[in-house]
């Protein structure tokens, strides 16, 4: 079900009405929340409920367990009956060939059983850490075999085959579930948050469940911290007409990225890179900035929706983008682009591998690392890992010649200082938009065909340019106004004619040029 | 005295809110002139719309009809065309007897806008082409036109059954458009049923009686003629409103099972593989329903035809609508295809369809896809019996010859 569609426009409709109706109940309010955030998510594949059921159940009980707090009888058969509530409920909506399921999903209820029985003899203190493994191992072990299995298959194969030994390695026919690695991150989190006693568990698995499969950000983010979000599941949420509107507001700007922006420049972009060999360079160029346009709104876009979607019903999700193109340097842009994620694998990956508290060396070490690992997340596919490896290699650079303290010691407001910002920004977004040709091009011949077209001269000028400025300048205005003024929410600025005016402007503008068709969200496939 | 303090300030309160009401209200109804003010401003500046309003009505029989002896005016960047609508709902500027007068023959129109004319006068519509034409091969010819926009198939056929049929028509075009496909959905008119094809809803009248009801309004009919807020609010929300309804009334969760069944489907039900399926079912259910309507029309003893309006591309490209059906029923029906004229009068600086408007046919498209019916029906056994040249004998002995033609 997606934000722009029609039936979820029903769904929500529907919905609406039974939240504010038991909103301050916080166990049925709860409920209700599961049972939508499941209908949401159903509504793709029934059966891939079950991983989220997994996921949940398995964390249910390892973030208690990694708190070091007792993980008691009833809350393990809380997990069992929760897992097999929804692995029946899910299996009602499949196939009857779809029953052998229950198979995999008993024999990892087995050995899930038989960890814990390991944890249960095992000396107190090591229990935790015991436990904080069964999340790991249940979350990425999901992960791996949904996202990556026949992407670590097809490698191994074709490194043999570079030695002359050719492997006969099966491929198996796997679909992506969506959100997987959204959801599985944030449970991660949840745990090691725990283990860390940076957050207490509690012992209410509908709190917990509703939490993590919140309906706004389960299929793509924000990624968010239980610290944050999970006592908001366990506290009647403060809900006005103010806020509301609010909320509202920020979904129509979400929507207006996206079916607006993103949707109407993504067949500029597609009509290159889905055959790049031939185009003109003049295409190529206006397909390469369609494309940096369209993924940047097709995803803030989104993250809008899911803020503002949140917020109609009380709740508060964290801002997961920030002008990231307003970035002057590498790290800047990935402190300011899918923040979730960036932060996610600041505290939960280069941090633990030391950070930049081991020297030099072992800081670059790590900040590659991690983002030939954070390219890795958003696709199985060495396009990703090169496109996460550019970006890591900029920031090595960067901080080699020291580009951020400059940046930061030379202000804006000077003669020197502007143009030493402007130059960088320049220098950024050059090189920002160069790595999207690793994230889009996604084999290594349509690689080299788009930066062999873009080295031509061919095709120019184009009317492309005129069709791309129309949708980028008004935003590009806006956006520089939320830079100038701080205020990321545009809509709520200014007096109350003035917001008024704005609103009517941009539904108006949604109204006459939205997008036919309804795309799919590109971060839906990570 | 706290006690008595609290009932005392919230009775001052009430007074107070009720003291501001009107004051709110007033707020509220400038508010809302002030959005409708500039919402027209925007539109008309920022992204013209044509003003194109539905005289459209229900009827007995269960589907739409244009609403009789309606006068109305569609105003789009490219065109300004009048309409005048007769006292039997066709866009004609004359009443039709039942029956027709001896020697003449009749060839019954069915379509959409396109087929009802929309963005072209009348003079120019594919029934008044058509009858030129026939008239000018030398028959005594009446086209009557029974489209209705936003019509498919089976409201085509509905609007046959019930009501055209007693004009006498010898001749029965039906139109086939891309849109159709969804529209025969929409409807719910048929449903298949193990691949058979069987009646489901008795009617199908889309916000008619809000229609019929906001039409009794001037204030509405002023809006509707010239607002183009209104207009743009009004086809994005149908459009909206059409999607849901195709939705509600696909069988999703067939397509997705039928998909995930299908061993050569590498995607295993992914969302591009479901709506193929969709597509496929759709295309199913509009098959049927066309083929039981050639069947319908055979049964009468009336020739029946299948109209394609080609879709476009572009300016100058344009592709088979008609391909969207069966290759079985394909080859038991007679097509009138304009795609080759359409494809050789091509042109960079011509439209056959226009622009800027809801995308039309222009004259010069009409009178192309006019061209090729009259080619066509100058061979159809039914019209042997008003030629000018032709003895009753003649007629008698072609009524029975079957309807062999193919798609020219």
């Amino acid at each position: 079900m997606l934000f722009n569609s029609s039936i979820f426009a029903l769904f929500f409709v529907a919905f609406l009405p039974l939240y504010l109706l038991v909103r301050r109940n916080i166990f049925w309010r709860n409920v209700l929340l599961i049972i939508a955030s499941y209908v949401f998510y159903g509504w793709w594949d029934a059966r891939f409920l079950i991983l989220v059921a997994i996921s949940t159940s398995v964390d249910y009980m390892a973030a208690l367990g990694a708190s070091g707090k007792t993980v008691r009888g009833v809350d393990r058969l809380k997990s069992a009956l929760y897992l097999a509530a929804v692995t029946a409920g899910a299996l009602a909506f499949a196939r009857l060939s779809d029953l052998w399921l229950v198979l995999p999903v008993a024999a990892g209820m087995l050995v899930a059983a038989g960890w814990v029985l390991w944890i249960d003899h095992a000396p107190q203190a090591r229990r935790p850490k015991l436990w904080l493994l069964l999340s790991l191992g249940t979350n990425l072990g999901i992960l791996a075999f949904f996202k990556y299995c026949n992407f670590f298959v097809g490698s191994f194969s074709s490194l043999f085959a570079l030695f002359g030994i050719k492997l006969d390695a099966p491929t198996l026919s796997i679909i992506l579930p969506v959100g997987l690695s959204f959801y599985t991150f944030q449970a991660i989190s949840r745990t090691v948050d725990s283990y860390r006693r940076r957050f207490e568990p509690q012992y209410s698995i509908v709190n917990y469940a509703a939490y993590h499969a919140f309906f706004p950000q389960l299929v793509a983010g924000p990624i968010e911290r239980a610290a944050h979000l999970m006592p908001q599941f366990e506290s009647v949420r403060p809900l006005d007409l103010t806020l509301f509107t609010r909320g509202a507001l920020l979904f129509m700007w979400g929507l207006y990225q996206k079916i607006v922006i993103a949707d109407n420049v993504a067949p500029i972009a597609d009509a290159v890179f889905s055959a790049p060999q031939g185009k003109t360079s003049a295409a190529t160029l206006a397909a390469l900035l369609a494309f940096t346009l369209q993924i940047y709104c097709d995803f803030c876009g989104y993250s809008n929706m899911a803020r503002g979607l949140a917020r109609c019903l009380g709740f508060d999700l964290m801002v997961n983008f920030n002008l990231p193109y307003f970035a002057r340097t590498p790290s800047e842009f990935w402190q300011r682009w899918h923040i979730s994620l960036s932060s996610w694998l600041r505290d939960y990956l280069y941090i633990p591998l030391g950070g930049n508290r081991k020297g030099q060396r072992r800081m670059y070490g790590n900040l590659m690392l991690t983002m030939l690992l954070g390219g890795l997340w958003h696709g199985a596919a060495w396009n990703f890992v090169i496109w996460g490896g550019f970006h890591g290699a900029i920031q090595v650079v960067y901080r080699v010649l020291g580009v951020d303290a400059l940046t930061d010691r030379h202000p804006f407001r000077t003669l020197q200082g502007c143009a030493l910002q402007l130059g960088a920004w320049a220098i950024t977004m050059t090189l920002v938009v160069i790595g999207w040709v690793f994230f889009v091009a996604h084999t290594l011949p349509d690689t080299v065909a788009v930066f062999g077209n873009l080295l031509g001269t061919s095709g120019y000028p184009s009317d492309l340019f005129w069709t791309l400025a129309a949708y980028a300048a008004p935003l590009a205005l806006v956006e520089i106004y939320q830079r100038v003024s701080g205020r990321i929410e545009i809509l709520e600025v200014g007096p109350f004619l003035v917001r008024y005016s704005a609103a009517l402007c941009v539904l108006l503008t949604i109204i006459a040029f939205s997008a036919r068709g309804g795309r799919e969200f590109i971060y839906f496939d990570f | 005295m706290a006690p008595l303090a609290a009932p005392a300030v919230t009775g001052q309160r009430t007074r107070g809110r009720l003291r501001a009401l009107p004051l709110r209200v007033l707020r509220g109804v400038a508010l809302a002139l002030y959005a409708l003010l500039l919402g027209e401003l925007f539109v008309r500046v920022f992204c013209p719309q044509p003003v194109m309003p539905r005289y459209v009505t229900g009827t007995s029989y269960g589907v739409r009809a244009n609403i009789p002896h309606a006068h109305y005016w569609h105003h789009t960047p490219e065109v300004d065309v009048e309409y005048r609508i007769n006292g039997q709902g066709m866009r004609a500027d004359h009443d039709y007897p039942l029956n027709k007068a001896p020697g003449t023959c009749r060839v019954a129109v069915f379509g959409d806008s396109l087929m009802m004319g929309y963005e072209v006068d009348l003079r120019d519509d594919f029934s008044s082409q058509l009858e030129q034409l026939l008239r000018a091969r030398g028959y005594r010819a009446e086209v009557l036109n029974f489209a209705v926009s936003g019509f498919g198939t089976a409201e085509m056929l509905r609007t046959y059954e019930a009501f055209a049929r007693q004009f006498h028509p010898d001749v029965v075009l039906f139109s086939w458009h891309v849109t159709d496909m969804e529209d025969n959905v929409r409807s719910g008119l048929y449903r298949l049923r193990d691949g058979q094809l069987e009646s489901a809803n008795a009617t199908y009248l889309p916000g008619v009686r809000t229609q019929d009801l906001l039409m009794r309004s001037a204030l509405y009919r002023l809006v509707a003629d010239h607002s183009q807020l209104y207009s743009l609010i009004r086809e994005r929300f149908g459009l909206f409103l059409k999607g849901l309804v195709v939705v509600a009334r696909q069988d999703r969760a067939s397509a997705k099972r039928a998909v995930s069944d299908d061993p050569d489907d590498p995607d295993h039900g992914d969302d591009d593989a479901v709506r193929a399926a969709l597509r496929r079912a759709n295309a199913a259910l509009s098959s049927a329903i066309v083929a039981h309507a050639a069947q319908v029309v055979a049964a009468d003893g009336k020739d029946f035809y299948l109209v394609e309006a080609p879709i476009r591309v572009s300016r100058t490209k344009f592709r088979s609508s008609v391909d969207a059906l069966s290759s079985e029923v394909r080859s038991h029906l007679t097509i009138i295809s304009p795609l080759a004229a359409f494809r050789g009068a091509a042109r960079p600086d011509l439209k056959l369809y226009y622009e800027e408007g809801e995308g039309h046919l222009t004259p010069l498209g009409v009178h192309l896809l006019a061209s090729e019916a009259a080619k066509v029906l100058a061979g159809a056994p039914h019209l042997v019996a008003c030629s000018a040249n032709t003895t009753t004998a003649t007629t008698a002995r072609v009524a029975s010859a079957p309807a062999a033609l193919k798609r020219r």
